[in-house]
């Protein structure tokens, strides 16, 4: 982990930022993060996925979101939320192959703030879970710096790098798409997902995660610590 | 509902009994499920551990065992557990173990016994193996009101679970496992031309017929079927299946319609649908070694005797499926001793006397036995293997519950343990010179039933017997002068005659003022009449074309022996159930007015036929 990382996951900063959040994002602050040494059974995670635009944070914008919700090491479907963005400017075609989300699927959808208000209650004090995490935390974090006026910290655990160290410690030579979640689940017995949206993504990677925790430590003692990014 | 959540509700409809839900049920559940994943042997549940969800498995699979390691189940995609926990109050019974890597996905209990409620197929399905209280020896403790399958009212139709899988009988072996992999199953029908049935192959055939003989895949199927198999009517009930499978030790049976077949059961369906199975018990202590554990097993007899008695069971079916389980008790201790003494020197054969050489055993029973050895028997070399044998086998039943005979007529009494010359001697004694009082003491050896070994050796002796009696006019007055010895409980007024005093004051023994005269006067007159059966129901029904007894007496006296043994039985159930001892001593104001007339009746049948008896044989002896 960089240093630059290390100052932007510290405390310090988050106070620092706190004090420049508004509206949700300050009340998201208002509680605090998770803690690293307690057990990843006593934690609670959001598992989140995004469909955006484009790749770029700074240019594209976010068209939907999915999350769930992991108490005790288990997807609670209750939680399951699937939220369309209205974009700020129309979707490019390329997008559009993409995500298949229409102009006319967000034209009655709610802007980015609103959804933000919607999701950061359910992120406060939680461990974000995500299939390759730059994607997520980068675009969250520029919507948090333009809706709230802050930046967005949060714990995270990426799947993916979990899985690259899963593979680098069995030795073998990688194959071609062996990162992708498809694979990887398949990789660890848990049945394929035909649809592929922003919440079918976030339950993917929620499955992963407790495939690739039980694999570390079938009874959940494991400190969080040991599988953040 | 959301694409993702929508596959979770397709996989469920594509599961028993998820599949009986409506759709708006269904398309609800998603959202109330929670996911959970577990490594290959990681243990998922503990017996008497908290388990407040239904785990339906979404991928991988389980191993289930009872609390003692037996296994119990082997489930896979789309199969549940946890099921008893959520008639228990939360409480696991058994454990749970992963087999592969699996990812569960669990039903909150107050959501299922939502569902349960609303539902009564969904419960019916669950009730079944949630009720299965056998496999556990908490069953006491359990809430009983779940719906116990009426084994005698559901027809071997309802039974059949899918379309029957078959295959031509020119297809070879890799053929057939192919198919049996691909459809998931165990059984095959073998089929000739269109429909005619040429046999059934099981994936047991597969493992002692091809693999462990190391047979090629490449050769036909016919090889290693079983042609005409055993089969069984859609008509007929389950409990004739359970029945079928039990006496001819088969897992399978096609269901036959005018020569065609129409499904298969498997003692699966049987033990899905049916919670008390004997055929499980039986299959369980066929493979246990040590006595005391088979004492588990059969401890749990006064419950299946409940649950069959309560399923509408006569007294009969009852007493054949609880023998049955002593008979497998007495198999599996010899085939130990076998194992530990070695090969027999010379043949022999067990025989079982009394109630259990008659198929009648009730709640519990002490054990009567003996040995016939074979004529080439020396003494001098011998007599410690067989005598070795019959006390590992008396005191292993001991162990097991079925207590040592107070008579001592058993296969350790050096006595009850002869090669067939001295049988015959014996025989040829009682027979001929007949003594009242030994006549009495070895009543229970006319009452013989080969259970394990050489059976021509019985056989041998039994003809003679059936032969000698039949001819021997004295031996069947002594007989009868002991069977009057046994009174009925009436008075001249057709009262109840009770006993008074003592820890029975004012109660009725059915048992010897009841059961036994009429076992006692249907041995006689099927002796008197060369019939070689033993059971008192085939005796009777045997009987009833000979002049001793008349047909309307032997038709009523079978009225008498079933309502007696029955209203004996279900006094025993109402006992198991409240945790008392079952016994044979019936107080009269217990019954309804209905049956206490009914029971007199049953009385005056057994004397009238006891004093036609009299007349018939002329009473001496005694």
């Amino acid at each position: 982990m960089g240093l630059r990382q290390k100052i932007i996951d510290s405390q310090i900063y988050r106070d620092f930022i706190q004090r420049k959040a508004t509206g949700p994002l300050r009340t998201y602050y208002d509680i605090p993060p998770a803690d690293p040494s307690r057990s990843v059974m006593d934690t609670e995670f959001i598992a989140l996925d995004l469909e955006t635009t484009g790749l770029d944070p700074k240019r594209d914008e976010i068209v939907s979101l999915g999350w769930v919700i992991i108490r005790q090491l288990g997807v609670d479907f209750s939680s399951c939320e699937h939220v369309l963005v209205r974009p700020k400017r129309e979707l490019s075609e390329s997008s559009v192959v993409v995500h298949h989300i229409f102009d006319s699927d967000v034209a009655n959808a709610p802007d980015i703030g609103t959804a933000l208000e919607h999701l950061l209650p359910q992120m406060a004090g939680r461990v974000l879970i995500s299939h390759h995490a730059p994607i997520e935390l980068g675009f969250l974090g520029q919507a948090c710096k333009r809706c709230f006026g802050a930046p967005l910290q949060i714990p995270t655990v990426d799947t993916l790098v979990l899985a690259l160290r899963d593979l680098h410690r069995s030795g073998q030579p990688m194959k071609s798409g062996a990162l992708k979640l498809d694979n990887l689940r398949r990789s660890h017995n848990l049945p394929p997902f035909r649809a592929h949206n922003a919440l079918s993504d976030a339950i993917a990677a929620s499955g992963l995660f407790l495939a690739q925790i039980a694999k570390r430590d079938p009874k959940g003692e494991l400190e969080l610590n040991r599988i953040l990014r | 509902m959301s694409i993702e959540l929508e596959e979770i509700a397709e996989f469920l409809k594509q599961h028993h009994p998820f599949d009986l839900l409506p759709d708006e049920e269904i398309n609800a559940l998603p959202k109330r499920l929670t996911a959970r994943y577990f490594r290959a042997g990681t243990k998922v549940l503990s017996p008497e551990e908290q388990c407040l969800h239904l785990y339906i498995i979404r991928t991988g699979g389980t191993e289930t065992r009872d609390p003692n390691g037996q296994l119990l189940a082997r489930l896979s995609e789309g199969e549940c557990f946890g099921v008893r926990a959520m008639f228990r109050n939360g409480k696991a019974a058994n454990n749970i173990t992963t087999l592969e890597d699996s990812l569960c996905y669990l039903l909150p209990e107050k959501d299922f016994h939502g569902l349960a409620d609303k539902y009564p197929q969904f419960k019916y399905f669950f009730a079944q193996m949630g009720g299965d209280r056998l496999r556990s020896g908490m069953q006491l403790l359990e809430s009983r009101d779940d719906d116990q399958l009426k084994l005698m009212s559901v027809k071997v139709a309802d039974l059949i679970a899918r379309d029957l899988v078959s295959i031509d009988k020119s297809a070879t072996i890799l053929e057939a496992g192919k198919l049996m992999s691909k459809e998931r199953v165990s059984c095959l029908l073998v089929t000739e031309g269109e429909d005619h049935v040429a046999g059934i192959m099981t994936d047991r055939d597969l493992r002692n017929r091809v693999v462990a003989q190391g047979r090629s895949y490449d050769d036909p199927i016919t090889e290693i079927m079983t042609a005409n198999p055993i089969s069984i009517h859609p008509d007929d009930y389950a409990f004739d299946a359970l029945l079928t499978m039990t006496r001819h030790n088969v897992r399978h049976l096609p269901v036959m319609k005018g020569g065609k077949a129409v499904g298969m059961i498997t003692t699966n369906n049987l033990l899905a649908r049916q919670s008390l199975s004997a055929v499980y018990m039986a299959g369980r202590i066929g493979k246990l070694t040590d006595p005391a554990d088979m004492a588990k097993v059969i401890k749990q007899v006064p419950e299946l005797l409940s649950h069959l008695i309560e399923a509408g069971a006569t007294s009969q079916n009852a007493g054949h499926i609880v023998t049955t389980l002593s008979d497998a008790a007495t198999v599996r201790l010899l085939q130990l001793a076998e194992e530990k003494f070695g090969p027999p020197p010379v043949p022999y054969v067990w025989v079982a006397g009394g109630s259990q050489g008659r198929q009648e055993q009730t709640a519990l029973s002490d054990q009567d036995n003996c040995l016939i050895i074979d004529d080439t028997y020396d003494p001098e070399q011998h007599s410690d293997w067989f005598k070795a044998l019959a006390e590992f086998v008396c005191d292993g039943l001991n162990t097991v519950g079925y207590v040592y005979c107070p008579g001592e007529m058993m296969a350790k009494t050096d006595q009850w343990r002869q090669p067939a010359r001295v049988w015959q001697q014996y025989f040829n004694k009682w027979i001929e010179q007949p003594e009242p009082k030994a006549l009495m003491l070895c009543s229970v050896w006319f009452d013989l039933r080969p259970i394990h070994g050489t059976k021509s050796l019985f056989d041998n002796l039994h003809r003679l017997i059936v032969s000698k009696a039949r001819d021997n006019r004295i031996f069947q007055a002594y007989m009868v002068g002991n069977a009057l010895t046994h009174h009925v409980p009436l008075g001249f007024f057709k009262n109840f005659v009770m006993i008074r005093g003592g820890e029975h004051d004012s109660t009725l023994d059915l048992k010897h003022n009841g059961v036994v005269p009429i076992v006692d006067l249907a041995r006689i007159h099927a002796l008197a009449n060369g019939v070689d059966a033993v059971n008192t129901f085939e005796r009777l029904h045997a009987v009833k074309s000979f002049p001793s007894i008349s047909k309307q007496g032997a038709s009523d006296l079978l009225d008498a022996f079933e309502f007696i043994s029955i209203t004996r039985l279900k006094h025993q159930v109402r006992q198991i159930r409240r945790g008392d001892a079952p016994d044979n001593f019936l107080h009269p104001e217990s019954l309804s007015a209905f049956e206490r007339s009914h029971l007199k009746d049953a009385f005056s049948v057994i004397k009238n036929l006891q004093s036609a008896l009299e007349n018939a044989f002329g009473k001496s002896g005694t």
